[in-house]
């Protein structure tokens, strides 16, 4: 297949294997910063305690975070993603509404609908999206133009605090707290956001309930097709990346790896692949099998292993055991893009960076 | 057609791939059709659709390889419908795993079911019947959810019936889907129609043959596009003849499959194995079906009604038993629980009940025993999430079936005056700070499952809330969850709150974060009620049945805590900071030498005593490890007023005391000790004793070892050699030792209690020696401090000085502070313990007879207990320097203290 134009990201990944930032909250908490820190005058009277609502500080703290990005592309990531991995309305709702639970009520599509509709919310989710994106474009410019080589931004799109594959109801397995589009509601949105932002690529991550992914991917196609990208050949390549278990399979909706390939393939994405999960040691049999599958590039950004709150970063596995891992991969002729999770800090994406420098990426049959 | 290019094949998902392979047929169920079957549509109609999962359970296990389900009929919202199966079917583990296919005539309804499909499934189906904008516009939708489609050979004029029509239309429909909308070939599946033959009407005699020539067309002239058909359709004549019906399907099957046809609609179990036809019905068959003969349908209505005739009589009984059925009741609920199979689960249930007696005790028997299999197989990676919920949901079958009887056994015991534990109350709530609480909204579901109530607060409940609630509630439980990193502490905090308000409610933790390690080590030390990592959903059911259990609870707790503490223990071990040896020593004890501090003995020397008084040491005795003997947990003399072992403790310690009225009565034990002063001075971390005041002539050496863990702010890495004066200070300074027993005499007593019978009275023998001992240690310990002259301005009762709060100390070899046991081989030859006292040292370093206490004594005013912990191998390689023993046995002395791995 020839393609008329291709993508600057895919050159580059047909001769080397592309690195991608690391954990951006493992990070943050490295800067020590506080609830006050997080709210700043803006959020200064929240009800709720905001800290770990981590895509906030994009908006108060622009500073650490511009300087974490900077950091990671200083570790030599050719990606960096935006700060965006909770910006949906559905997900900011749980840090600014309150839940219905604790009255005696339940979540569901009704509670949902309004949280949709809610403008404060939507509002929000869209400013820390295209900041986020303006941000991360900001950075990756210049250190792109500082050191002669291109960077490329990732709007990030995470999995989100609800599932669509999963009952919550002891008495109905059929129930749902949210409805299809009204995840896609979400997840439009964002994606719009990010796209004005300035984002060069689209990464539906963490991928651990296949249909939420799905709902994800179908808002992108219509955004594509709405807003005349499709039509303008201007369309965002779109990666995509998915948490699995010890069986290979997504962590809610228990799809195995190749499984969950037939149901995105259709998306003829930039690459496919695995992050977050169980840490690298468990991942290798579904790296290979995605591989050997799919006819696009893999990429792989484990967890530093699983979490460890006895260690101090919190996770088992330090920079040089992550560049270990993924230099098997990389020998293994597995990975076309590859970077860290959960627990991995700049120092762990440098050296991974230098682990692969000149390592072979990947080759696939387009 | 000259391409020689290989037919992609149909790739599909479930939960599970699915991949077409070459040759092989795709059985498509069609059970859960309202059009196809009569039953599955009462069911919807009536609401039951869990019976109506059932029939789609049946198909998956009767081997179709991707299900149809069809709602399109008048009195049922297909749309409503369709979202309803499909999400039950999605939480059905065992029918998840297969591909679905969407099928309607309403293009709502196929979106409606698009959206439930987490996996690549296929919509049945698409044509031009509403002409060429509508049918890109479904192709394209049907696209961007990523399904495969069913194209019916259909157009703006009507159904294809001849092979013209079925060609030209499949033709056509196949350029516009993949040069125009981009569709892929291989996920193109044609349905060109298949027709009721032996109608009667000439015109339908060729239907058959149009269908399976339509097929090899296809096949061979539209590249990876693939071929299927409702078969049932080309034998509706015979509609109540099943025999012949079968018949026909098999065959009409095996020439369209050999003319390429792919997959098709067909009920598995009206099929029959084409090589078992009866000849001449399969003669009769083919004959209608590929157009033969002209009286081909009057032949085979003749020959179908004999059959009919013939097999009235007989009656089929298809259903198999199955296999697993052949089990012990136990074997068979614990697979109804593994595989989540509910159809036995009252009969088996009930089976139980019989024979175990009790409701209660066919839970905590067989049924948790099978939660307990899916727990370790979820543990494995061997079952997934939603298969466990599915387990919890037959669990809650089981328990719903007992708790009728369970009511009529609480309302006897209630009638007989007997007290009754209400069910059990949880309160789960994913702490402040967190959002996350699918992980615990599952771990609801089981326990809901499991007949407790749960009280899910939601995420980013605070610590005051959650107490609040689970005071009000009056919950047994408390469960938390958390999946950042972050929310540990604040687990921390809920637990050190629950401690200061007093709470005595176990307290559950789970999440990605969480772990055994970390709630062992930093949560459970701030509660004193049992805190339990649940490492999954799973998990959940045995552990909370455990801890509301009457029976089990002790038990499970005392398990539970041992195995803790045995973590606690082992993860003071691995990777811990240490600092070099070096900078170690450069932190000793900060201790200002002044001769003021060091208390000069009254003696030097050694000095035995014999037959010492038990009735001095009685009063010296600290009763409360006493009652753990006994296995009574508590502090004297508080542990008289304890609501469950108050009575029970106050019997052993009367019973005791009573013993120890006879041994010191009639002399049956002896106590005996040595003890010593000795001019020294710290070297180095050895501490150096002299002949005499002189400091001359060195008589022996302590070796003691240094703390190396990096500590925070200024907490020094002590070494017990710091609190003797080191020999450059110039400074006179002693240090003491002692070895004591209450041992002699006390094997003969206890062989005397066992040969009559009296184990009870041997273990309280013992169990007095012990403290005998101890009582010694402290006594003599009394006189020394008195003979270093610091001790006589005490005044100290028994009571304090149990809880130790004067000054000096007195570490023992092979404890925390010096864990090398082969020092007590040094005090041994200091004492010339064995000599005056008859004490023994094993070779492993433990003493006999077992009732004896040995250690050294410090006086310095800032000497104090502290724990070695880690040690790096520059310590040991020093330590065995200055030792004179080999590193390998000073890593084997020290083994627990290593901070490494030592080499083979």
């Amino acid at each position: 297949m020839t393609k008329a134009h291709q993508h600057p990201l895919e050159k580059i990944l047909e001769s080397r294997i592309a690195i991608i930032d690391g954990a951006m909250g493992t990070t943050i908490r490295t800067y020590g910063m506080t609830e006050a820190d997080i709210r700043g005058e803006r959020f200064k009277d929240s009800k709720k305690d905001l800290l770990n609502n981590g895509d906030l500080f994009s908006l108060t703290q622009p500073k650490m975070i511009c300087d974490i990005h900077r950091r990671f592309l200083e570790a030599g990531a050719d990606i960096i993603e935006t700060n965006t991995f909770g910006a949906t309305g559905i997900t900011q709702s749980e840090f600014f509404v309150d839940d219905p639970r604790e009255h005696g009520g339940r979540k569901d599509p009704e509670f949902y609908q309004k949280i949709i509709e809610d403008k404060f919310l939507n509002d929000l989710a869209w400013e820390i999206n295209e900041q986020s994106a303006r941000q991360c474009r900001e950075w990756a410019d210049r250190t792109g133009n500082e050191t002669g080589r291109q960077r490329f931004v990732a709007g990030a799109i995470g999995p989100l605090t609800v599932s669509l594959s999963n009952s919550p109801d002891a008495d109905d397995s059929g129930f749902r707290v949210v409805t299809f589009d009204q995840v896609k509601a979400a997840y439009v949105q964002q994606v719009r956001a990010l796209i004005a932002g300035g984002s060069d690529l689209l990464l539906v991550e963490t991928i651990f309930d296949s249909l939420n992914a799905k709902a994800a991917l179908v808002a992108i196609r219509e955004v594509f097709d709405q807003d005349g990208l499709t039509a303008n050949n201007k369309e965002l390549p779109v990666m995509i990346s998915a948490a699995v278990g010890r069986g290979g399979e997504t962590l809610i909706s228990a799809q195995t790896t190749e499984a969950f390939w037939n149901a995105v393939q259709h998306v003829k994405p930039l690459s496919v692949g695995l992050n977050c999960s169980l840490g690298p040691d468990l991942m290798y049999p579904f790296l290979e099998e995605l591989s050997e599958k799919a006819n696009v590039a893999i990429s792989c950004y484990p967890n530093a292993g699983l979490p460890n709150p006895l260690s101090e970063t919190g996770f088992d596995l330090g920079p040089q055991d992550m560049a270990r891992y993924l230099g098997d991969f990389a020998r293994g002729g597995l990975i076309n893009i590859a970077g860290g999770c959960c627990g991995n800090t700049p120092e762990h994406i440098a050296a991974i960076a230098k682990a692969l420098d000149g390592k072979a990426p990947r080759e696939w049959g387009a | 057609m000259s391409t020689v290019t290989e037919t992609k094949p149909l790739r599909l998902s479930g939960s599970q791939p699915f991949t077409q392979q070459s040759g092989v047929y795709i059985m498509i169920g069609e059970r859960t059709n309202v059009a196809g079957s009569p039953k599955f549509a009462k069911l919807i109609k009536e609401g039951k659709y869990e019976e109506a999962v059932s029939i789609a359970r049946q198909q998956v296990e009767n081997g179709a390889n991707v299900i149809d389900i069809c709602m399109d009929e008048g009195m049922i919202d297909g749309a409503v419908a369709m979202t309803r199966f499909l999400q039950l079917l999605g939480s059905e583990p065992e029918v998840a795993k297969v591909p679905f296919m969407v099928d309607s005539s309403k293009w709502e309804v196929i979106e409606a079911g698009l959206k439930c499909l987490q996996g690549k499934g296929i919509v049945n189906s698409i044509s031009l019947k509403e002409g060429e904008e509508k049918f890109r516009h479904n192709a394209a939708t049907v696209r961007k959810y990523g399904a495969a489609v069913v194209v019916m050979a259909f157009d703006e004029q009507g159904q294809a019936a001849t092979y013209e029509e079925k060609i030209r239309i499949c033709e056509r429909a196949y350029r516009i889907l993949v040069d125009e909308v981009g569709f892929p070939p291989e996920d193109i599946i044609f349905d060109p129609n298949i027709l009721t033959v032996a109608t009667g009407m000439e015109e339908h005699n060729n239907y058959a043959v149009d269908f399976i020539n339509a097929t090899r067309w296809i096949k061979a002239n539209l590249p990876h596009a693939k071929v299927s058909g409702g078969v049932s359709n080309i034998s509706f004549s015979f509609r109540g003849n099943n025999k012949v019906r079968e018949a026909m399907h098999s065959a009409f099957l095996y020439h369209a499959i050999a003319a390429g046809m792919d997959m098709g609609i067909v009920n598995a179990g009206m099929l029959e194995v084409y090589e078992e036809i009866e000849p001449d019905l399969k003669v009769l068959v083919e004959d209608v079906l590929l157009n033969r003969r002209p009286d081909a349908t009057e032949r085979l209505v003749e020959h179908g009604e004999r059959l009919k005739a013939e097999s009235s009589g007989t009656v089929q009984d298809e259903k198999k038993i199955e296999e697993w059925r052949n089990g012990t009741v136990e074997e068979r609920l614990s697979h109804s629980l593994v595989k989540g199979i509910d159809t036995y689960i009252d009969t088996d249930t009930e089976e139980a009940r019989a024979k175990l007696g009790r409701p209660l005790l066919v839970i905590e028997g067989p049924l948790m025993d099978g939660m307990g299999v899916v727990g370790d197989l979820f543990g494995a990676g061997k079952m997934f999430l939603p298969q466990v919920v599915k387990s919890a949901r037959v669990m809650k079958k089981a328990v719903a079936y007992l708790t009728p009887f369970m009511e009529a056994e609480k309302a006897a015991m209630l009638a007989a005056g007997q007290e009754v534990k209400a069910q059990g109350k949880i309160v789960l709530a994913t702490v402040k700070g967190d959002v996350h609480d699918i992980g615990k909204n599952i771990v609801g579901v089981v326990l809901a499952c499991n007949n407790y109530e749960v009280i899910d607060m939601g995420v980013m409940v605070s610590s005051e809330k959650i107490l609040e609630r689970a005071r009000a509630e009056k919950a047994d439980l408390i469960g938390l969850s958390g999946l950042i990193t972050p929310s540990l502490d604040e687990m921390v905090h809920v637990a050190k709150e629950m401690e200061r308000q007093g709470f005595k409610l176990p307290l559950l933790v789970g999440g990605a974060t969480t772990s055994r390690a970390h709630t062992a080590v930093k949560i459970a030390p701030h509660y004193s009620e049992p805190v339990v990592h649940v490492l999954d959903a799973s998990r959940a059911v045995p552990v909370t049945t455990s801890l509301l259990s009457e029976d089990g609870k002790a038990e499970f707790v005392a398990r539970h805590r041992a195995d803790y503490e045995a973590l606690r223990k082992s993860h003071a071990s691995p990777r811990q900071k240490t600092v070099s040896l070096n900078t170690a020593r450069s932190r000793r004890t900060p201790i200002e030498w002044r001769a003021e501090d060091l208390a000069v003995p009254e003696f030097t020397g050694v000095r035995v005593l014999d037959n010492f008084p038990l009735a001095t040491l009685r009063e010296y005795i600290d009763w409360s490890p006493f009652f753990h003997t006994w296995g009574l947990k508590g502090i004297y003399p508080r542990i008289f007023d304890h609501p469950e072992h108050g009575a029970q403790a106050r019997q052993v310690f009367t019973e005791g005391n009573a013993l120890l009225d006879t041994i010191i009565e009639q002399n049956l034990i002896t106590a005996r000790g040595v003890y010593g002063f000795f001019p020294a001075s710290a070297v180095g971390d050895d501490v150096e004793l002299y002949t005499d005041g002189k400091r001359g002539e060195v008589l022996d050496r302590f070796h003691f070892l240094r703390q190396q863990a990096n500590r925070e702010g200024t907490e020094p890495c002590r070494s017990l050699a710091d609190f003797i004066a080191p020999k450059e200070t110039g400074l006179s300074d002693y240090i003491g030792a002692f070895a004591v027993t209450s041992g002699i005499g006390l094997k003969e007593l206890c062989d005397r209690f066992r040969a009559e019978n009296d184990d009870y009275n041997a273990i309280m023998a013992e169990a007095i020696a012990d403290r005998l001992a101890e009582a010694f240690a402290e006594c003599l310990h009394k006189r020394v401090r008195d003979e270093w002259g610091y001790g006589r301005a005490e005044g100290l009762s028994p009571a304090e000085l149990i809880q130790e709060k004067y000054r000096g100390i007195r570490p023992a070899p092979g404890y925390p502070g010096c864990p090398d046991h082969t020092e007590k081989g040094t005090l041994w030859q200091l004492l010339d313990v064995q000599a005056n006292t008859g004490m023994q040292i094993t070779e492993s370093f433990a003493m006999w007879p077992g009732s004896s206490v040995s250690g050294i004594y410090f006086a310095h005013p800032e000497s104090r207990y502290f724990s070695l912990g880690k040690i790096d191998r520059d310590q040991v390689v020093d330590y065995h320097k200055r030792k004179g023993m080999s590193i390998a046995e000073v890593e084997r002395w020290l083994g627990p203290n290593l901070n490494y791995e030592p080499a083979e």
